[in-house]
């Protein structure tokens, strides 16, 4: 045989490295598998073939509690949440991080300062001093939005990237007679859409698997997060391990899938981040 | 152009940096710099969060640390993750990033992904899943009674449940780390693979004396990184073990959220919050000042 496709050594690492992967994805396919089981089995198996819904269809009527419902209302929170996060945070670091980089004015060296001091700055020290200022939003998607609405690390994403990029880019535009929020929209925003991307998902998928802030914040059953409901729920509902396992796959999914679709851009932007 | 013009043209511009940058000030003011103050003011009242009154109480918030023995195991705590979590993500970090490395290049991107997936996943998702499958009854726990005769207690006994927490943690983040890894590892340029494949340099001897000192701003960045991770455990904890047995697996996130609502001693909470930022960014330093003393001893 003279085409040989892989060298053994080849074939050795790639045996390796899926064994590996299997391993780092096992607690999904047991999150998964258990999802589907009969009740009676749950916990019991590793595999079976007598595959049902019976969980997923449990969370969508009762739920367990009074009200039916909560656990599709608590994925609905959990987007209208997140999403509106997500776009903020991009929103405000492309505005900061574009005016950090490309325009002159004064006072911006005092902005650029605070930007620095809240970046390694551990926001533990404000959790009780915020929740007192928020208490009469208790409940509330603004509650719940605003104290995270504004990314230090995404504004940090966006000043290195525009960093990299020339002025003469944004120059030319201006010398064209083009106004400062046309530059933002038609130059500004397009060039950075690896940045836009990353920070988006990053922000959705740290706003989604917040836990302590919407505990405090939200402790109404009709407000939860998913993320929330499944916690506080795990000790009331122990004994139902099927729909546990049904909504921490509904948890998960969703962010995962993202990704997939954004996993080009997202490499880029790993590789970005280390310059 | 004239003098006039050019004046109105820098106000216009100012107005317009000021005019970007009013959400993150307005941001600022409320989310940072007010409750800051507020924070400061908090950890000097003995208060529970309800009433009205407010005692002052001074420094006593912060002498009652040095007495409280869950303060103290958070603090030891808090090294005790660190060591451990930056180590193991570190070593299976270069483990899956340097196997990733030698994979042809048409499954190399998309394996990559795959191990970035544990990073995606919520602390809630993993921990229901860490507490079923750790139970008492379950398949794994029965295979271990059944085929070894032996009976762990995964979250009841001390250092198995750390080792636990340990683990989780490990898990969500080495891909996560694998990546920046990855992406130095490719950085490396040609020559210098090259000119090690002349010198018989290969396996373990490259490892130790081409690519690690190749890439270790990246390390840097990746150790840092989990520092700060290790310090800010609050979700497995919480939801597996409280903090127990016998506060073997507390953090200092659990201990502040308790005592600031749960045991509504909201001035003490705020004083151990102040206490335990103070110790993150002694800490933080420090990592950071060693690692650039390594990167400077590679010339970097």
């Amino acid at each position: 045989m003279k085409k040989k496709r892989f060298s053994l050594k080849t074939l050795i690492v790639i045996l390796v490295t899926y064994v590996l992967l299997a391993i780092s994805l096992f607690p999904y396919y047991y999150m998964i598998m258990q999802s589907l089981m009969p009740w009676d089995q749950v916990d019991k198996r590793l595999f079976t073939k007598e595959f049902t819904l019976r969980s997923y269809t449990y969370l969508l009527s009762t739920g367990g509690a009074s009200n039916s419902m909560m656990w599709v209302k608590a994925l609905l929170n959990s987007f209208l949440v997140s999403f509106p996060t997500a776009v903020i945070s991009v929103v405000a670091g492309l505005f900061v991080g574009y005016s950090m980089t490309k325009l002159k004015f004064k006072g911006k060296g005092f902005i650029y300062n605070s930007l620095l001091f809240q970046m390694f700055f551990p926001v533990i020290i404000l959790l009780v001093p915020r929740f007192m200022l928020m208490k009469s939003l208790s409940n509330s998607y603004t509650g719940m939005i605003l104290p995270m609405a504004i990314s230090i690390w995404a504004i940090f994403m966006y000043i290195n990237y525009f960093k990299t990029l020339p002025n003469a880019l944004f120059e030319a535009a201006r010398m064209d007679g083009a106004g400062d929020f046309t530059i933002i929209r038609k130059i500004a925003f397009p060039v950075t859409k690896s940045v836009s991307t990353i920070v988006f998902l990053s922000t959705f998928m740290g706003r989604w698997t917040e836990l302590m802030w919407d505990m405090l914040i939200s402790p109404d059953i009709q407000m939860q997060t998913l993320n929330v409901m499944i916690s506080t729920q795990f000790k009331p509902m122990g004994n139902f391990p099927g729909p546990m396992y049904a909504a921490s796959v509904i948890l998960t999914t969703p962010i995962i899938i993202l990704f997939l679709c954004f996993s080009k851009h997202f490499k880029d932007g790993i590789s970005f981040m280390l310059k | 152009m004239n003098p006039k013009k050019t004046k109105k043209h820098d106000s216009r511009r100012n107005v317009f940096g000021w005019l970007l940058n009013t959400p993150y000030l307005i941001y600022s003011l409320i989310f940072f710099l007010i409750p800051l103050v507020w924070a400061i003011w908090l950890s000097t009242m003995d208060w529970n969060l309800m009433s009205e009154e407010k005692k002052f109480v001074g420094f006593g918030n912060f002498i009652r640390l040095f007495k409280d023995e869950r303060i103290f195991a958070s603090f030891v705590n808090s090294y005790r993750y660190l060591v451990p979590i930056v180590l193991l993500c570190f070593i299976f970090g270069l483990l899956i990033a340097t196997l990733v490395h030698h994979l042809p290049d048409k499954i190399k991107g998309f394996t990559a992904v795959l191990f970035f997936i544990p990073y995606l996943t919520s602390g809630v998702a993993t921990s229901v899943v860490v507490k079923y499958f750790f139970s008492y009854n379950s398949v794994f726990n029965r295979f271990l009674r059944d085929s070894f005769q032996l009976d762990i207690k995964w979250l009841q006994n001390e250092t198995v449940a750390f080792a636990v927490i340990v683990g989780i943690i490990v898990w969500k983040m080495s891909g996560y780390y694998a990546l920046f890894i990855l992406s130095g590892i490719e950085g490396i340029p040609e020559e210098v693979n090259e000119a090690s494949k002349l010198d018989g340099s290969s396996g373990l001897h490259k490892l130790m004396h081409i690519t690690l000192p190749m890439i270790t701003p990246t390390l840097t960045t990746v150790i840092v990184l989990a520092a700060g991770l290790a310090f800010g455990i609050f979700t497995e904890p919480y939801l597996l073990t409280g903090g127990g047995p016998n506060l073997a697996t507390t953090a200092w996130q659990l201990e502040i959220y308790n005592t600031s609502f749960t045991r509504f001693q909201s001035g003490y909470g705020a004083a151990i919050a102040i206490a335990n930022a103070v110790q993150i960014f002694v800490s933080i330093r420090l990592i950071s000042f060693l690692m650039n003393k390594l990167n400077k001893k590679f010339g970097w």
